[in-house]
């Protein structure tokens, strides 16, 4: 348990805040965040999946800010071009600079992307640490509804909730992807605060008379983070994908608005002649979907080493 | 083992109840009475019987009720919109070209997925490894509509040799299927790799080798077997896997299945064709759950006790 000798040090700091800790001689601290930051450099793939995926994030931020194009500036005398110097990915029907229109439907897929995944994680952690900690016929109770739930495709459900909202943005899309889609998150959430409450640092806070709320905003989730983070790029990749179809089937993000699902199903009109419109916004996506599958995985091995594979 | 498999079995009804109240509370949601659109006025007395008739008028619970007595008789009731069509004619309709286009996109992914995991696992931490990891990795990110359109693009209009669109002869079905199946190939090929990777550390594959058993039959014999188990379990997720997937692949190659007229009705408003498609497929899902966990407890008799 690496996680223990680190609480305990910061719950004597609380109590103790005029003993600075750079005072004295420099210890080498293993601290959990140092060591795992060190094993996930270790893994090249998920380093390399980490800078692209800043580097995708970066694109779809300033690109737009700075590009001299406009995402949404029709200009039928430069329709359909292909990739050249002026227009990096070609231009779309309508003349649009492909190039600075993926940034743009990218910081909608990505916000909409990480958006719902925190969405996922509130529900989540709600939900699993409520089950996980109070226990017995309620954490019972509550497994069980999240048996009868469990592997409903969020996509019929996302649009049933699209439909009682009544209006789609990117907002009502966090909301939508997010409803079918945070069974895995409570159950691992769930198992993560069961584990840990068996720990010896809980029986002893609780020994001492710490009070519930205490010991679980204290001892409980803040060792669940490593789980939530990784829970993070697994999620993510679900509900970019899931945009995607859903703006692709024409019930999501809806053209003339970028998302890279919008933008893929504008490109199905023209794939015929110019599919370079269509392949664009799917590999963005894929690009950014294998990223954070690798990140997970480095993470993973980084945060949770017990479970590493051989 | 017979009482698990009952015990499951009845667990099965709770699960029913429950996730059809959640698709009908939802629905409700959506509201509106189907009856009162200006566009289809008619006299008092028929606007009575007809809501008398759906029961328009009674509690949400005496609603559900007669839903759910509807569900189990197998009648998802009219449609709202197509005029003398009943939930259930448009599922007779639709629903057995899914069906075939995720049976044979399943049985793609299973053709070519769990050998590529196996050849992975076996030549482990070699070029072949990697290359099949890498190769299910990106097929696991790309969304399916690119492979769907590239596909066409080159198999269909560059060389010709199938039609683009369409659902009649094998032709027909085979960009579909292998559309479809991509994403749980690769997924199939990483799950293989892992548990089979797993398997062969295990101590009965040691001693099998130690009593001198050739190679071949140890993976045959032992491993395989056992590395199978959990892709079984996979089935279930898989399947809402492929449901996703055919409402986008329906579209592109304009199957007339369920997930595209899912699309349509959802655009039409015909909410009562949207809820007997969603009670449907989430019906279907259970039912695989159903199957597979009792399949997991016939096989591996460690977990009858643990599920219920």
């Amino acid at each position: 348990m690496a996680t223990t000798p680190t609480d305990i040090r910061e719950e004597g700091l609380a109590v103790e805040p005029g003993a600075a800790p750079s005072s004295g001689a420099p210890i080498r601290q293993s601290n959990l965040w140092k060591d795992a930051w060190r094993r996930y450099v270790r893994n090249k793939g998920a380093v390399v999946a980490g800078t692209v995926f800043v580097l995708v994030v970066l694109y779809c931020v300033f690109w737009p800010i700075i590009s001299p194009y406009d995402a949404n500036e029709v200009n039928f005398a430069e329709a359909k071009q292909d990739p050249s110097l002026a227009h990096p990915f070609g231009t779309d029907k309508f003349g649009r600079d492909l190039f600075t229109r993926t940034a743009e439907g990218g910081r909608v897929s990505i916000l909409i992307g990480f958006g719902a995944t925190l969405a996922i994680l509130l529900i989540g952690v709600v939900y699993g640490s409520i089950s996980g900690f109070v226990g017995g016929r309620l954490d019972n109770g509550m497994m069980r509804f999240l048996d009868a739930l469990y592997g409903l495709p969020y996509l019929p459900f996302a649009i049933i909730t699209l439909a009682i909202i009544g209006r789609t943005d990117k907002w009502t899309m966090m909301i939508a992807l997010s409803i079918a889609s945070w069974f895995t998150t409570a159950r691992i959430v769930r198992g993560q605060v069961i584990t840990l409450k068996e720990n010896d640092y809980v029986r002893a806070a609780k020994a001492v008379g710490a009070r519930w709320y205490r010991i679980l905003s204290r001892h409980l989730l803040p060792n669940t983070l490593g789980v939530l983070i990784i829970a993070i790029f697994l999620e993510l990749p679900a509900v970019i994908l899931g945009e995607a179809f859903l703006s692709f089937i024409g019930l999501g993000i809806s053209p003339p608005d970028a998302s890279w699902g919008a933008m893929a199903q504008e490109g199905r009109t023209t794939y015929r002649t110019h599919p370079i419109e269509i392949v664009v916004p799917s590999v963005a996506i894929a690009t950014l979907v294998l990223c954070a599958n690798f990140i997970a995985d480095g993470l993973r091995d980084a945060l949770d080493p017990r479970t590493r594979e051989s | 083992m017979l009482k698990f498999i009952v015990r499951r079995i009845f667990w099965t009804i709770p699960v029913l109840l429950v996730v059809i109240f959640l698709t009908f509370m939802m629905m409700r949601q959506i509201g509106g009475n189907p009856f009162r659109h200006s566009e289809r006025a008619v006299p008092e007395a028929v606007q009575r019987n007809l809501e008398a008739k759906f029961h328009v008028n009674d509690p949400w619970w005496k609603q559900y009720a007669y839903y759910v007595k509807g569900v189990f008789t197998l009648d998802f009731g009219p449609s709202l919109v197509l005029r003398g069509q009943t939930v259930n004619d448009i599922i007779k309709e639709h629903f057995p070209k899914s069906i075939e286009l995720g049976l044979y996109a399943f049985l793609f992914a299973i053709v070519v997925g769990v050998p590529l995991g196996v050849i992975a696992a076996l030549k482990h931490n070699t070029a072949v490894d990697y290359g099949a990891m890498f190769f299910s990795n990106v097929f696991h990110a790309i969304p399916s509509f690119l492979v769907a359109t590239l596909m066409i693009y080159w198999i269909a209009l560059k060389l010709g040799a199938v039609p683009t669109s369409g659902w009649a002869t094998w032709e027909h079905k085979l960009l579909p299927s292998i559309a479809l199946g991509f994403a749980p190939m690769a997924l199939f090929a990483r799950l293989v790799r892992g548990t089979m990777l797993e398997t062969l550390q295990q101590d009965y594959v040691r001693t099998a080798r130690a009593k001198g058993l050739r190679y071949r039959r140890v993976v045959g014999l032992h491993v395989l077997r056992n590395s199978l188990i959990p892709v079984i379990t996979a089935a279930g997720p898989l399947l809402g896997f492929i449901i996703t997937g055919s409402f986008v692949i329906e579209l592109i190659f304009n199957i007339p299945g369920i997930g595209q007229y899912y699309v349509t009705a959802v655009n039409a408003r015909d909410y009562s064709v949207v809820m007997g498609l969603t009670v449907l497929l989430s019906v279907l899902i259970i039912f695989a759950n159903l199957v597979v966990d009792i399949l997991y407890g016939i096989l591996d008799p460690r977990t009858r006790d643990a599920r219920t």
